[in-house]
């Protein structure tokens, strides 16, 4: 409830937001301390990246994930703090994209830094406990570890979850194409779930970020959804009613996805983008892998369903950051 | 010394099953060599895959430390070590305190001599190339019921139960049950079971065999020790001359019988002259029991009988015996894909594994493969393999892929039937091949996008695909959608296509042992193109390769620290 309400303030405020984006892209530059001036109604959209976005080798794990880290930390804080998000005593699930057995560097997976970062944002902000897991696609077993993440989020205070293939439920998806489906009970009850996917390329949809990171949280035969994706992820993506998502472009995968597995095709860019669009979030990622938003099936169905703008330029509050 | 025996045996089993836990992949990598430890002292699997492959890891060598022991201590290994030896213990004991009425002595018979023949029986087959010794190997036997039975039913006895408890939520106000069902159940779930839980087609016949060697134990204690078991059956020809010995002492006896009706070998301890030192597990049973203190062992010279009972085995019947070893090896043989005539497309053997002779010769089907893989892919073959192959591992995608990353299975083999190669090698290991099933396939059949089988294909490139292809539905409209192929110099045959193809039923695309590294016989694709070193591999027929694997290059050598 508490996410709608929300949502219908921001959508209210979302003219205010226009006038004042024409302002905010003169402080574009001032770093993530100018941000007074916007401070008063809440950000919609944050894109940080750092040196520009120019990246390095795609190996450097451990400047990959110290800039992950003040990224995350500096986005959160400029969209308003995790408590924006959640209240004391609330657990949370962040759901990042683990379903590969392969390391950070490949960027098949979400950056482990970036995942401990929101553990440990949420935790401070006084979360009862912080669950991370997804469905994988390889077994977790090995998926789990060898992404770094388990290890991350360890260190961090959170959990890693297993999923187990006996718990799912049925849920009312009532979509256009979902009318029921199974789903993790433990993530759908959470009471903040967030979804902090990375940029990838994909053969059928093109391009994996947010509305198809949703996957993760869905069980049965969800291959099926291969025959009609747009107008699943859509539905999944409504039923979840996302708050709070996080794009994972400090590698990104530019082509054999979402698999990976050639450190050719990663390409580093230090950058990630946080809000609470999903679809402007999407049409952000979908950019850094040469595409217009449009042209993609899935964003554009976003759009059409009223779940998000796909011109997160023009339309919503939006703050880029550049750290150095 | 009862009580002394009865913790060594209790710390011998838990130490299996915790090396049987250890066979698997987690945070640390793969686990060390010490999984196969009990494998490694068993000397019947040394010899016989010694006769049988003339080959055996260095690892193996610490048999020859039980039999040392043996030859001086007799078959402390059956009474004291042995797991199997351990969980029939138990359940003779369960089954005496089930029935009623005083135990009576159960004397020695001759059919006990049957254990013997069937490890002369199992070795002369292994001298001629076949190794069934797995079958009734004690170490091999048990990790195959624990794999495939008492693992897998024990993980769905405590999820399935914790989950029905999760769902129901019964609760007492504030007081949930799942409060301390769950903590349970989280803890089992991350730190002792795989996190996909295993089943295992055919596990049931090998759980049935199982339980009904357990009920032996009813008609006869230690039934399976005493009449079957072909290692303790060598162990027990070893001991003839062993030093320690049962005598009267320091009392005389007062003949009350209580050692034979304590003794659960039918070792004749109630006449220490006619004891049977082939047969004595040295439990200490009868020494204890002894209420005039009238039976000790104590040490005599080495190289002398240990009694005047020695073990009778007629030269006739040990001669049957070793017929009836290669009678067994040449009816295994007459199936024709045992002789290398057809390859058979289901018999997708585990990355590393030696070419289908060669891995018959090593293979304990002893199913710890099973057991580490952690996609439950790997599955014990009924008939598939023919009987010589009856419980070996194989492949079954639709159960469960080859996972890119792991070389486990290889890594855990006692035998190196699989070889240990490194995660490198093995990812150039070819297991198999995958076509697509036109007729099924979605976007070839029905005109739908799909490609999951693309999505998950792990290799980079991708050994799958596709082609846009414009079609045109019944209706008229024109589509395009994405066809998906196969890039047979790419695919090594893991199967995660076939494991994930939306088909529940039969997949539409399906991974066959054609291609497989192992078998240059079975490789009907020409790979790289003239000149470029990829060379054909000399071909004498369908059976080629079906004895050695000849691969040029496509297999690792891994990083083996074992000879072979």
């Amino acid at each position: 409830m508490r996410d709608e309400e929300e949502f219908r303030m921001m959508r209210d405020s979302r003219r205010d937001f226009l006038k004042r984006t024409a302002m905010a892209g003169g402080a574009m530059a001032l770093g993530p301390l100018g941000v007074s001036a916007a401070q008063e109604k809440p950000l919609d959209m944050v894109i940080m990246r750092f040196n520009g976005g120019q990246g390095g080798p795609v190996d450097d794990d451990a400047t990959v994930d110290a800039r992950a880290k003040k990224m995350t930390e500096t986005a959160i804080e400029t969209l308003g703090g995790m408590n924006r998000f959640m209240k004391k005593g609330d657990s949370v699930w962040i759901l990042p994209n683990i379903a590969w057995d392969r390391i950070p560097a490949q960027a098949a997976n979400t950056n482990p830094a970036l995942v401990a970062t929101l553990v440990k944002l949420c935790l401070d902000a006084g979360a009862k406990n912080v669950k991370v897991g997804c469905n994988p696609c390889n077994d977790a077993v090995k998926a789990y570890p060898r992404s770094g993440i388990e290890n991350a989020v360890k260190q961090a205070g959170g959990d890693t979850v297993y999923l187990d293939p006996e718990r799912y439920k049925d849920y009312d998806i009532n979509g256009k194409r979902l009318r029921k489906w199974p789903l993790y009970p433990e993530i759908v009850e959470s009471d903040l779930v967030i979804n902090v996917p990375i940029v990838k390329h994909h053969s059928m949809a093109r391009v994996t970020v947010c509305m198809k990171n949703y996957m993760g949280v869905s069980g049965g035969n969800r291959g099926q959804w291969h025959q009609d994706m747009p107008a699943c992820l859509c539905d999944i993506t409504a039923f979840m009613k996302p708050s709070l998502a996080i794009v994972d472009a400090t590698r990104i995968l530019t082509n054999n996805g979402p698999t990976g597995g050639n450190l050719a095709d990663v390409k580093r860019l230090d950058t990630i983008a946080a809000g609470t669009d999903i679809v402007a979030l999407d049409a952000f990622a979908v950019g850094l892998l040469g595409h217009k938003p449009e042209e993609i099936a899935t964003v554009a169905a976003g759009q059409a369903e009223g779940l998000g703008k796909m011109d997160y330029r023009s339309e919503l509050g939006l703050k880029e950051i550049d750290l150095a | 010394m009862v009580w002394a025996r009865r913790g060594v045996q209790t710390l011998c089993l838990a130490l299996f099953f915790w090396l049987f836990w250890k066979a698997r992949f987690y945070d640390e990598g793969p686990p060390g060599r010490y999984v196969d430890a009990f494998f490694d002292l068993d000397p019947l699997v040394l010899a016989a895959t010694w006769l049988a492959a003339y080959a055996v890891p260095v690892a193996a060598l610490w048999a020859l430390l039980t039999v040392g022991v043996t030859i001086v201590f007799g078959r402390v290994f059956c009474g004291w070590v042995c797991p199997l030896g351990t969980v029939h213990h138990l359940a003779t004991w369960i089954g005496r305190v089930m029935r009623r009425g005083k135990p009576k002595a159960q004397p020695y018979s001759r059919g006990q001599n049957a254990k013997q023949y069937l490890w002369v029986g199992l070795l002369v087959m292994a001298v001629f190339g076949g190794h069934w010794i797995g079958v009734f190997d004690p170490i091999a036997q048990l990790t195959r019921v624990t794999a495939t039975v008492l693992y897998p039913a024990v993980q769905y006895g405590i999820e399935d139960g914790a989950t029905a408890v999760y769902h129901a939520d019964p609760h007492l106000g504030p007081l949930h049950v799942t409060s301390v069902t769950e903590p349970g159940y989280r803890f089992m779930r991350r730190q002792v079971f795989v996190s996909k839980r295993q089943v295992f087609s055919g596990g049931v016949l090998i759980g049935l065999l199982f339980v009904g060697a357990l009920l032996l134990n009813l008609y006869r204690r230690r039934f399976w020790c005493r009449y079957v078991c072909p290692l303790g059956g060598l162990l027990g020809w070893l001991s003839q001359r062993q030093m320690l010995r049962l005598g009267n002492a320091p009392n005389p006896c007062r003949e009350c019988g209580q050692c034979a009706v304590v003794c659960p070998a039918g070792a004749s301890p109630e006449k220490p002259r006619q004891w049977r030192a082939a047969e004595c597990f040295g439990c200490w049973n009868c020494v204890s029991a002894c209420r005039f203190d009238a039976l000790a062992f104590s040490f005599g010279l080495p190289l002398r009988a240990a009694s005047e009972a020695p073990l009778d085995l007629g030269k006739r019947a040990t001669l049957a015996a070793g017929a009836g070893g290669v009678a067994g090896l040449l009816l295994f043989r007459l199936e024709p894909q045992n002789q290398g005539k057809t390859y058979n497309p289901a018999l997708i053997r585990p990355p590393g594994s030696r070419a289908e002779r060669e891995f018959l010769k090593r293979c304990l089907q002893c199913g710890l493969c099973m057991k580490a893989c952690p996609t439950n892919g790997l599955q014990p073959t009924g008939l598939d393999a023919g009987l010589e192959g009856l419980w070996t591992p194989k492949l079954v995608p639709r159960i469960g892929y080859c996972e890119y990353n792991c070389n486990l299975c290889g890594q855990v083999c006692p035998t190196e039937a699989i070889k240990p190669l490194s995660v490198k090698d093995k990812q150039a290991v070819r297991i198999g091949l995958a076509a697509f099933d036109t007729s099924r396939c979605l976007p070839w059949a029905y005109e739908r996008e799909c490609l999951i089988c693309e999505e998950h294909c792990p290799v980079s490139p991708k050994a799958i695909f596709f082609r846009p292809k414009e079609v045109t539905k019944r209706d008229g409209i024109v589509i395009v959608v994405k066809q998906p192929y196969v890039d047979a110099e790419r695919c090594t045959g893991c199967g995660i296509c076939e494991a994930k193809c939306v088909y529940k039923d039969k997949a539409a695309v399906r991974v066959s042992s054609a291609n497989e590294s192992r078998h240059p016989g079975n490789q009907p694709i020409l790979s790289g193109s003239s000149g470029d070193g990829a060379r054909l591999v000399p071909s004498t027929g369908g059976d080629s390769g079906y004895f050695n694997s000849q691969t040029g290059g496509t297999e690792g050598t891994g990083s083996s620290p074992y000879g072979s």
